[in-house]
C-alpha cells in the first residue's frame, strides 16, 4: 500500500524561483502550503565561497538524455534542492520588451504570447519592488514601460569602464545592469559587498536568491518545505477535470501520495513536462493537461557566447557582482541583425572572474597547457575582461522533450531532449561573436576571443497560448484542461526574447498565483 | 541576516582555506590536503595505480604542479564518495556516472593514442613527447574512437586548475583576494 498523507490546499512542485513566488503568495492567502523537493534541503549556510564547492548546487546523474543534433546544456542550467538553479543564479534581471511578447502578430514569426507587456507590467513593478532590484531605469534607453529601480546601480569597477570604452567607440549606448542584487541595505537584508561568489550562491542574501525574499515569507506566512521528494505523477480524479494530488518517492524509494486541492508543477523546464507526460491515465492517455500534444514541444535555449580578452590596464575582475556591472541592448531589435537573422541579442558587460571553474579564467581559452596556462592564468587574473552576449532563440515545434526508453531508479522514464538550434540563433551566435571581439578591441584589449557556443535558460515544453490549438496553458498558467493544475517557470514561455528568464518567471508565477487565489473557490478540486 | 556575523576576510584564516579532505590510513583517519595525501603516499581507493599514473603525467604536463599539489589523490578521493556530494567539474559536462570509468576510459584512450603516435606509453614518454599527446587531445570537439577525448581533456584541465588555483592559497599565487564569505569547512568532502 502507498503512504497517503493529510490533504493540503496546495502542493507546489520544486522549490526554486517558479516556486518561491506560488508559495508565497499562496501561503499568505491562508492556504496550507506543501512544498516538494527533489534535492537536499539547503539554508544560506550551505553556501560556501568556492567554485569547487558550488558543485554540489548540480546534480550528479542528469535524468535527462540529450539526443541533439544541438546540447540544451542541461546540468548546467539546472538547480538542485532547496533555492533550485536560482539558489546561485546572478540575478541579472531585464525585462522581457513589450514586441517579445507579439513576435507573430508582428513579424510573422515565433509565436504570440497570450496577453501583451502591460498586462505583466505591474507584476513586474511588484516584484522588483519586493526583492529590492538595483539599476538605473532612466539610462537603459530599451527599457520597456516601468517603475523606477528602488535601489541605485550596482558597483562598476575599472573592468566596466574599460569595456564601456569599447561601446562607446562603435557609438553603443551601455547603462547600469539591472539586477536582484542590493546595492544598499533593504528590507532587514544588507547590501552586496561586491566579492564575485554569486556562482557559489550568495549567502548573506544580498542576492534575491528564492529563499531569503519569497520562501522566508512563504515559511513565516506557515507554508512548509520537505526535501529529498521526488514527485513523478501528478493524479487526477476519474473525470481528469481536476488533479487530486501528486506521487512522490522519497529518497529510500518509498511511494507516497499527497492530496491536494491543487497543484503547481515548479520543477523547471524539463522536469514539468516529464512529470506531465509521466501522469499518463486513461482521461488523459498522452499526458495530463497534453491534449494539445504541446506538452515538452518548443523547447527553447538562449544561445550564448563569452567574449574575454587581455588589457593593458588593470581590471579589478575580481570584484563586482558576477552577473555583470553593465547592460547593452541597442542590438535588441527584432530585425537589427546584419546577416539577416531574426530576433534579439544583449550584452552583459564585466563579469567578475574567479581563476577555476566553467567560466572562470582558466577555461576562457582550454586550448592552452603547460607553462603557457600560468602565464596565462598571472595575465588574466588582471588584465582579463569578460562580457556575455545572449541571443533569443525561435519556438520550434520539433524541438521538444518525451520520455526514454531508460528509467530512473524509480522507475519513472528518462526525459529526451530532441534539439536543433534555430538558424536565426545560429546566425545570431556568429554575430555576437564577431561583434564582441570588435566592441573589446574597440575598448583597447591586446587580444579577444570568443568562447564556444554555449546555452543559457531553458524555455518552453509548457507554453501559454489563448487555447488548446496552441498551447498547454492559459494566460494565468493555468492548464486549458485541469483547472486546478499550475505550471511556473521559464518552461511557459512562449517565445524566449534575449533577456535573463528568471524576472519574467517572477512576474508570470505572480500573475498565476495572484489568479489561484483570487478564484480559489471555483479552481480547487 | 543569516550568517553576515560568521563573514570573514581573514586572510590567515586556516580553516577551510585549503583544500582538506579525510583520508584513511592505516593508522587511522587524517585530514590532509590532497598534496599532502600525495606526499604521505596514502593508499589509492578507486584509481588503479596504473590509471593514476596515467592521470598524474597527463595533469602535470596540462598544469605543471598539479601532481605536486595531488591532482590524482584529489580525483581518487571524489571518485570513491557518493557522487551526490562529488567536487568535479564532470557534473557540468553531464558525464555519465559513474565518474571513474569516465576517468578510467580517458587514461586508456590516451594510452592508445600515445602508443599510436609515438609507439610508447605515456609512462615511458619524455616531456616533450607528453607535450605532443597533449596538444592533439586539446584539439576542441575532438573524438576518438568515439571517445569524446577533448571532453576528457578538459575534465582533467578544471581539476588540475581546481588543486593548484581553486584554493584560497591558489587565489593567493595570482595576487587576488579570495574575499570568502563563509570558507569551506575544514574538511571539505562535508
Ligand atoms: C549559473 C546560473 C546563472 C544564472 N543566472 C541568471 C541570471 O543572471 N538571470 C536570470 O534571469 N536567470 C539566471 N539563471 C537562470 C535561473 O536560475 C532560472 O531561470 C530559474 O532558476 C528558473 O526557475 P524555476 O523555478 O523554473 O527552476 P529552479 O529554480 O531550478 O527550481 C526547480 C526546482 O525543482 C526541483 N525539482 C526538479 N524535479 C523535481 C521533481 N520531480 N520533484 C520535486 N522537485 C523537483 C529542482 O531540484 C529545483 O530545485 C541562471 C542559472 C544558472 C544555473
Ligand atoms: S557579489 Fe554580492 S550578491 Fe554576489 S555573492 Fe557577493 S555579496 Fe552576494
Amino acid at each position: 500500500m502507498d503512504k497517503v498523507m493529510e490533504a493540503v490546499d496546495v502542493v507546489i512542485v520544486g522549490a526554486g524561483a517558479a516556486g518561491s513566488v506560488y508559495a508565497a503568495v499562496l501561503a499568505e492567502a491562508g492556504k496550507s502550503v506543501l512544498v516538494l523537493e527533489r534535492g537536499p534541503a539547503r539554508k544560506l549556510s550551505d553556501l560556501y565561497s568556492s567554485q569547487i564547492w558550488a558543485r554540489r548546487l548540480k546534480w550528479s546523474s542528469p535524468e535527462v538524455v540529450e539526443t541533439g543534433p544541438d546540447t540544451i546544456w542541461f546540468n548546467f542550467n539546472a538547480g538542485r534542492g532547496y533555492g533550485g538553479a536560482a539558489i546561485h543564479h546572478y540575478a541579472v534581471w531585464p525585462r522581457m520588451h513589450a514586441e517579445d511578447f507579439r513576435e507573430k502578430s508582428l513579424y510573422g514569426k515565433g509565436l504570440d504570447w497570450p496577453f501583451e507587456y502591460g498586462e505583466l507590467r505591474p507584476h513586474y513593478d511588484k516584484v522588483q519592488r519586493d526583492v529590492g532590484m538595483s539599476g538605473d531605469a532612466t539610462k537603459e534607453i530599451w527599457r520597456p514601460p516601468g517603475d523606477p529601480y528602488p535601489l541605485p546601480p550596482v558597483l562598476v569597477t575599472n573592468h566596466g569602464k574599460v569595456l564601456a570604452r569599447g561601446f562607446e567607440a562603435l557609438k553603443m549606448h551601455t547603462a547600469p545592469i539591472p539586477m536582484a542584487v542590493l546595492s544598499q541595505p533593504y528590507n532587514g537584508r544588507p547590501a552586496c559587498i561586491w566579492d564575485g561568489w554569486c556562482d557559489a550562491g550568495c549567502p548573506i542574501g544580498a542576492l534575491a536568491n528564492p529563499l531569503v525574499v519569497y520562501f522566508a515569507r512563504a515559511l513565516k506566512a506557515g507554508a512548509r518545505m520537505q526535501s529529498d521528494s521526488a514527485v513523478s505523477r501528478v493524479l487526477t480524479d476519474a473525470t481528469g477535470e481536476k488533479v487530486t494530488g501528486v506521487e512522490y518517492y522519497t529518497s529510500t524509494g518509498d511511494k507516497v501520495i499527497q492530496p491536494a486541492s491543487a497543484v503547481v508543477l515548479c520543477a523547471f523546464t524539463v522536469e514539468n513536462s516529464r512529470i506531465l507526460l509521466n501522469s499518463a491515465n486513461s482521461a488523459h492517455p498522452h499526458g495530463v493537461g497534453n491534449s494539445s500534444g504541446l506538452v515538452g514541444r518548443y523547447l527553447m535555449v538562449h544561445p550564448a557566447v563569452s567574449i574575454s580578452g587581455m588589457f593593458n590596464e588593470d581590471m579589478e575582475n575580481y570584484s563586482g557582482a558576477t552577473g555583470g556591472q553593465l547592460l547593452c541592448q541597442d542590438v535588441y531589435p527584432k530585425k537589427s541583425d546584419p546577416g539577416g537573422a531574426f530576433g534579439s541579442r544583449q550584452w552583459e558587460i564585466g563579469l567578475a572572474l574567479k581563476p577555476n571553474d566553467l567560466l572562470g579564467i582558466a577555461m576562457t581559452n582550454p586550448t592552452i597547457f603547460g607553462a603557457e596556462l600560468h602565464k596565462f592564468m598571472a595575465d588574466g587574473a588582471r588584465f582579463m575582461g569578460s562580457m556575455v552576449g545572449v541571443c533569443e532563440d525561435q519556438p520550434v515545434r520539433d524541438n521538444r522533450i518525451e520520455p526514454d526508453t531508460k528509467q530512473d531508479r524509480f522507475g519513472m522514464p528518462l526525459a529526451r531532449i530532441v534539439y536543433k538550434q534555430s538558424d536565426d540563433g545560429r546566425k545570431l551566435w556568429q554575430t555576437a561573436a564577431a561583434e564582441g571581439v570588435k566592441i573589446f578591441k574597440a575598448a583597447g584589449a591586446r587580444d579577444a576571443w570568443p568562447g564556444p557556443p554555449a546555452g543559457q535558460h531553458i524555455m518552453g515544453g509548457t507554453i501559454l497560448g489563448t487555447d488548446r490549438t496552441n498551447s498547454v496553458l492559459n494566460a494565468t498558467s493555468q492548464s486549458h484542461d485541469v483547472q486546478n493544475l499550475f505550471v511556473g517557470g521559464p518552461g511557459t514561455f512562449p517565445t524566449s526574447s534575449s533577456v535573463n528568464s528568471t524576472f519574467t518567471v517572477h512576474a508570470v508565477a505572480m500573475k498565476g498565483a495572484h489568479h489561484l487565489v483570487g478564484n480559489w473557490s471555483s479552481l480547487k478540486g | 541576516m543569516e550568517n553576515v556575523t560568521r563573514r570573514t576576510f581573514v586572510e590567515t584564516a586556516v580553516k577551510g582555506s585549503v583544500l582538506a579532505l579525510t583520508f584513511t590510513l592505516p593508522t587511522g583517519t587524517l585530514l590532509l590536503t590532497p598534496g599532502e595525501a600525495r606526499a604521505k603516499e596514502v593508499p589509492l581507493r578507486k584509481l588503479s595505480a596504473e590509471t593514476a599514473q596515467i592521470l598524474e603525467k597527463l595533469g602535470e604536463t596540462i598544469l605543471p604542479g598539479a601532481t605536486a599539489a595531488g591532482l590524482t589523490h584529489f580525483l581518487d578521493h571524489q571518485l570513491a564518495g557518493d557522487p551526490n556530494d562529488a567536487l568535479l567539474i564532470a557534473r557540468y559536462f553531464q558525464v555519465a556516472l559513474p565518474y571513474s570509468d569516465f576517468y578510467t576510459a580517458g587514461a586508456k584512450m590516451s594510452e592508445a593514442i600515445a602508443q599510436k603516435s609515438a609507439g610508447k606509453g605515456i609512462a615511458a614518454m619524455s616531456t616533450a613527447e607528453l607535450h605532443t599527446l597533449v596538444k592533439s587531445m586539446s584539439a576542441p570537439g575532438g573524438v576518438v574512437a568515439g571517445f569524446p577525448i577533448f571532453l576528457f581533456y578538459m575534465c582533467l584541465r578544471s581539476d588540475a586548475v581546481d588543486v593548484v588555483y581553486g584554493t584560497p592559497a591558489g587565489f593567493k599565487k595570482l595576487n587576488i583576494p579570495y574575499m570568502q564569505h563563509i570558507m569551506p569547512p575544514e574538511q571539505w568532502n562535508g
